[in-house]
């Protein structure tokens, strides 16, 4: 079961990282923090984990991650989706809306 | 608030991990994340600290896997903190600034574009005060070559500069000068190789050669016998005329050309380098000045060489004794006053060529260029102060290089080295820019304008826009690199590079950003003042009253050389042409004239009364004055029948009949002579003055007779003058198509409107105008984004101040009015230094303006209210965003 979490979660990550991009840029606390929030801690990312997919995601090209500097304050890190990234996340929420709902026909489980 | 890279970094380390310090970098960012909203939920700090420590841990376990390809430009490794010599690790410092602007390149764009447009300003305005005002003129020596004036009893000729008389009186063994030479411009019509043209041409003695030590491309320039035409008409080729209709055939000498219908043997080829007055003179023919005979006395230009070793002044001394010592016949005495006005004592002015050449346009050029030189600073001080603002982000990297053991020279290096590399480039791209401009630069400059083929962009000018960027460049990074040597390490270090309330108006630099943001509105003002000046002075030469309506005026100049066209065939064309003119539909009148309607025509003198009167002598057709749209002040036009019956009546303008005829002039008869033709006359009617030369120059005294009685034959190049009722352009096709339909072999060779004509003979302060308006316009434009940039940053680094204001009660309008304030005191200060530099300034431009002082107070009061406008525009939006700022977002540390 561990292993199956596993394999579901590092599916699944890209998808939710391109998701809550999609709406406006964050930096990687902040996508930790609402991954764990609206999964209602159902899933956590971690930071070994949560950086390293960002850094994979960017070497894809599906993100582009930049450094903001502000007078007077520490550069911060900040990624947002590439124009290819919008493409990968149309295309990962087509298949996981085919997955689940053939899931949900055999298994009974209703993702809705 | 804790270092968490440091402490990431340490932790790493001890685990045997090297971070990659973006990574780093970025987990201490999500340890700072963690940590706030941990302290944000209710956890007491320690137990927050606990918290972020626990991860720290678990992320050093996980280190390796916490590593990415690198993909993105690593920070550059700085270069060495200690250098033993002075140049080593120069090019590492130059490497490091290509890297650090790699990594900031949307910053490096901002320099370098702002650099490139200030050099490009800078550069091109050099290129033409330098190639007209700095470089040698093309003879040897030049710089004892001299142009000579005559005035009589102070007055200057009507036309040309210098007498037969006086030209004689010195040539002979001249005591200050090596050499003396005359000229005269002429227009000749060249056949018989390749089509008729007609092409400029000057006479010259062959003095004049020797003089400005001339030597033949090819063949040989004049000798003096070519003067008296001893061996038959002889001409010498500019090298351009030469290549276009020979081919460059070095056996063209001793060939012959026709000019004006008279074969004329090529003797020499004269190079274009050395063409004398200018390039455009393609051909130059004998000229010979004749002793003063009876009543007749020519009039010319004339140059000569000083000697090595005599003054202007001596010069003057020589010319003017001898020109007096000279003897004056009687019969010339009318003669002298028809050409000078008033007679008088003889005196000759002797003035430096260069100086001759260029006078004109050496106080404009001089304005221009210190007007672009202020752009230019206002430019590089906006730079310095981008600088400035981001050294205080950049403070920590200086901190740590300096804790690290880099000297404060040696962090002041690294930093001039980066400004430098940027000036560089924006002045390479803006040298490229300029280069480009430039050939379009010819075509900009009205074609009477001086030394004109002087302007090339070549080593000089290049030299300019290197010497500009690299001052420049040390320029705004100093700044920086003095900020950066008085940096407190500990400050930087400790408090994160977080501005503390009140810092950010109180500091050095918040002070530097003041005076530079009051200089730049200083400069945009006092551009604007003078653009304003040259502006309005424009509007009022344009609109000035010349005597004579030009709208809806067309002409149109017709070559009819006296060879092709004799004299009488000449009379008769120009008759049918208006006759035909005239019948058109639209057309209210039509007359000719013999030269351009703007130009000077001879002055005569004659007698009036027993007195002795001048004026210019007009030989008009009736029409005339309906036609240019003269005002008839009083009495009439010459009509038809004062040409049937062949009567003694002339018309004369306002000036003459204020200062020589009664209160009544028509009407009046006087006795007089004009032209050898003494009798009564008859005066009929009073004209307004038209001011041919200009209307700064006060008007001539004018008369007008008509052809016929004067019998002189029509001009070889007579002007059509069309008044139509609509646009006059319209007609230019109809009035092409008559010329040719009455002679096929007829050139209109200059046709245009009257008004496009005044406009031409403004085209100098046009220029003038259009150019400073076009710098104040970037001026303006300066000062703009320099206000809106450095207020929008200085409320970035207030914004602990402004939240702290906030959460005392401050309402967003007293937030927007204290950055408003702050952008009306910079407006006030600058506009103050701005109207105070015009004041004394406009004293600069004061000779170039017509119809409006210097010190107007409505240009003034517009632009310091229009800047002030504009300053307040700028501080709008820091102000707007100082009041979005949210306090406990800010208090926070989010930023």
């Amino acid at each position: 079961m561990d292993a199956l979490a596993r394999e579901l979660k590092r599916g699944s990550a890209e998808l939710m990282i391109l998701a809550l991009l999609d709406q406006r840029e964050r930096h990687g606390y902040e996508l930790a923090r609402l991954i764990g929030e609206r999964s209602q801690g159902a899933i956590n990312f971690h930071v070994a984990s949560l950086y390293p997919t960002l850094y994979r995601m960017e070497d894809k090209g599906l993100l582009d991650g930049r450094w903001v500097e502000k007078a007077g304050q520490r550069r911060r890190r900040y990624y947002r989706v590439t124009a290819a990234g919008r493409k990968a996340l149309k295309a990962h929420r087509t298949v996981w809306q085919n997955f689940f709902e053939g899931l949900n026909r055999v298994a009974g489980i209703d993702h809705a | 608030m804790r270092n968490w890279t440091r402490d990431i970094s340490a932790a790493f380390a001890r685990a045997g991990h090297d971070g990659d310090i973006d990574i780093v970098e970025e987990l201490a960012q999500h340890a700072e994340a963690a940590y706030e909203t941990a302290r944000a939920e209710g956890a007491s700090a320690a137990d927050a600290e606990a918290d972020v420590r626990r991860q720290i841990a678990v992320w050093t376990r996980e280190a390796s896997a916490l590593k990415r390809r690198p993909r993105r430009v690593a920070a550059p490794q700085p270069p060495p903190a200690t250098a033993t010599r002075l140049t080593a690790g120069l090019l590492q410092d130059v490497r490091y600034a290509g890297r650090m602007l790699r990594r900031q390149w949307s910053f490096a764009m901002l320099v370098i574009g702002t650099m490139a447009a200030g050099i490009t300003a800078t550069t091109l305005l050099f290129s033409v005060t330098y190639g007209v005002l700095l470089k040698p003129l093309p003879w040897p020596d030049a710089d004892r070559l001299v142009v000579l004036k005559e005035t009589r009893g102070g007055n200057r000729p009507r036309f040309n500069s210098f007498s037969n008389a006086a030209y004689l009186a010195w040539r002979d063994s001249p005591a200050t000068i090596e050499g003396i030479g005359a000229w005269s411009p002429r227009a000749l019509t060249l056949t018989g190789a390749g089509e008729a043209t007609r092409i400029r041409a000057v006479a010259a003695t062959a003095s004049v050669f020797r003089t400005l030590r001339i030597h033949p491309l090819a063949g040989a320039l004049f000798g003096d016998g070519d003067e008296t035409a001893q061996n038959g008409d002889v001409v010498v080729l500019s090298e351009r005329l030469w290549r276009e209709r020979f081919g460059g055939d070095i056996a063209a000498v001793g060939r012959s050309i026709q000019l004006e219908g008279k074969s004329h043997r090529i003797v020499g080829i004269l190079p274009d380098r050395a063409a004398y007055p200018d390039r455009e003179t393609l051909a130059w023919v004998p000229f010979r000045v004749n002793p003063t005979t009876g009543n007749l006395m020519s009039m010319f230009e004339a140059i000569a060489r000083l000697r090595p070793r005599a003054t202007v002044r001596q010069a003057e001394d020589e010319a003017t004794a001898r020109a007096l010592a000279a003897p004056a016949p009687a019969d010339l005495e009318m003669t002298i006053r028809a050409i000078f006005g008033e007679g008088g004592a003889v005196r000759v002015s002797v003035i430096p060529l260069h100086e001759a050449l260029t006078g004109e346009v050496r106080r404009p050029l001089f304005v221009l260029f210190a007007a672009v030189g202020l752009l230019f600073v206002a430019a590089v001080a906006n730079v310095a102060g981008l600088q400035l603002a981001r050294s205080t982000t950049r403070a920590r990297e200086i901190a740590i290089r300096s804790a690290l053991g880099a000297g404060a020279a040696r962090v002041t290096r690294q930093l001039l080295v980066e400004n430098m590399v940027l000036a560089v480039l924006g002045g390479t791209v803006g040298c490229a820019i300029a280069a480009i401009l430039h050939r379009l630069l010819r075509s900009l400059l009205p074609p009477d304008f001086p030394r004109l083929p002087d302007l090339a962009f070549d080593a000089p000018v290049a030299l300019f826009a290197l010497g500009a960027s690299v001052i420049a460049g040390i320029a705004f990074g100093l700044a920086p690199a003095r900020k950066a040597r008085r940096l407190n390490l500990v400050e930087s270090l400790s408090e994160d590079g977080t501005g503390s309330v009140g810092a950010g108006s109180a500091s050095t630099a918040a002070r530097v950003r003041t005076v530079i943001m009051s200089g730049q509105v200083a400069v945009a003002c006092v551009l604007l003042i003078g653009a304003s000046l040259l502006g309005r002075s424009f509007v009022a030469l344009v609109s000035a009253d010349r005597g004579f309506d030009p709208s809806n005026v067309l002409t149109a100049r017709v070559q009819m050389p006296k060879f092709v066209y004799p004299d009488h065939r000449r009379a008769e064309l120009v008759k049918l042409i208006v006759e035909r003119l005239r019948t058109l539909p639209g057309v209210s009148a039509v007359t000719f004239s013999d030269g351009p309607p703007l130009g000077i025509y001879g002055g005569s003198a004659f007698m009036l009364d027993e007195r002795r009167v001048q004026a210019a002598s007009r030989t008009i057709t009736p029409g005339y004055f309906a036609a240019m749209g003269i005002r008839i002040l009083d009495g009439r036009d010459f009509t038809d029948e004062d040409i049937a019956t062949s009567r003694p009546v002339f018309i004369v303008n306002r000036s003459f009949a204020r200062r020589y005829l009664s209160a009544t002039p028509v009407g009046q008869r006087v006795r007089g002579w004009v032209r050898e033709e003494r009798g009564h006359w008859e005066i009929i009617g009073v004209v307004d003055d038209v001011r041919h030369r200009g209307v700064i120059e006060p008007p001539e005294l004018e008369v007008y007779r008509y052809r016929e009685r004067d019998n002189v034959g029509v001009s070889t190049s007579p002007t059509f003058i069309v008044r139509t009722a609509g646009d006059p352009a319209a007609l230019a096709p109809t009035l092409r198509a008559i010329v040719r339909q009455e002679d096929p072999s007829l050139v209109v060779d200059s046709i245009s409107t009257m008004e496009d004509r005044v406009l031409a003979s403004l085209a100098r302060p046009r220029l003038y105008a259009m150019l400073l308006g076009g710098f104040a316009f970037f001026a303006v434009l300066v000062a703009g984004v320099g206000v809106l940039g450095t207020l929008s940053f200085t409320v970035a680094q207030r914004s602990r101040e402004l939240a702290v204001r906030a959460a005392l009660g401050a309402r967003a309008a007293d937030l927007i009015r204290l950055v408003l304030r702050q952008g009306a005191v910079v407006g006030i200060a600058g506009i103050a230094v701005g109207v105070g530099v015009g004041l004394v300034a406009s004293r600069a431009v004061a000779s170039l303006l017509y119809g409006i002082r210097p010190h107007d107070p409505v240009t003034f009061s517009s632009v310091a209210i229009g800047v002030l406008l504009l300053t307040i525009l700028a501080s709008l939006l820091p102000a707007l965003r100082a009041s979005r700022i949210d306090p406990l977002r800010i208090l926070k540390g989010g930023g």
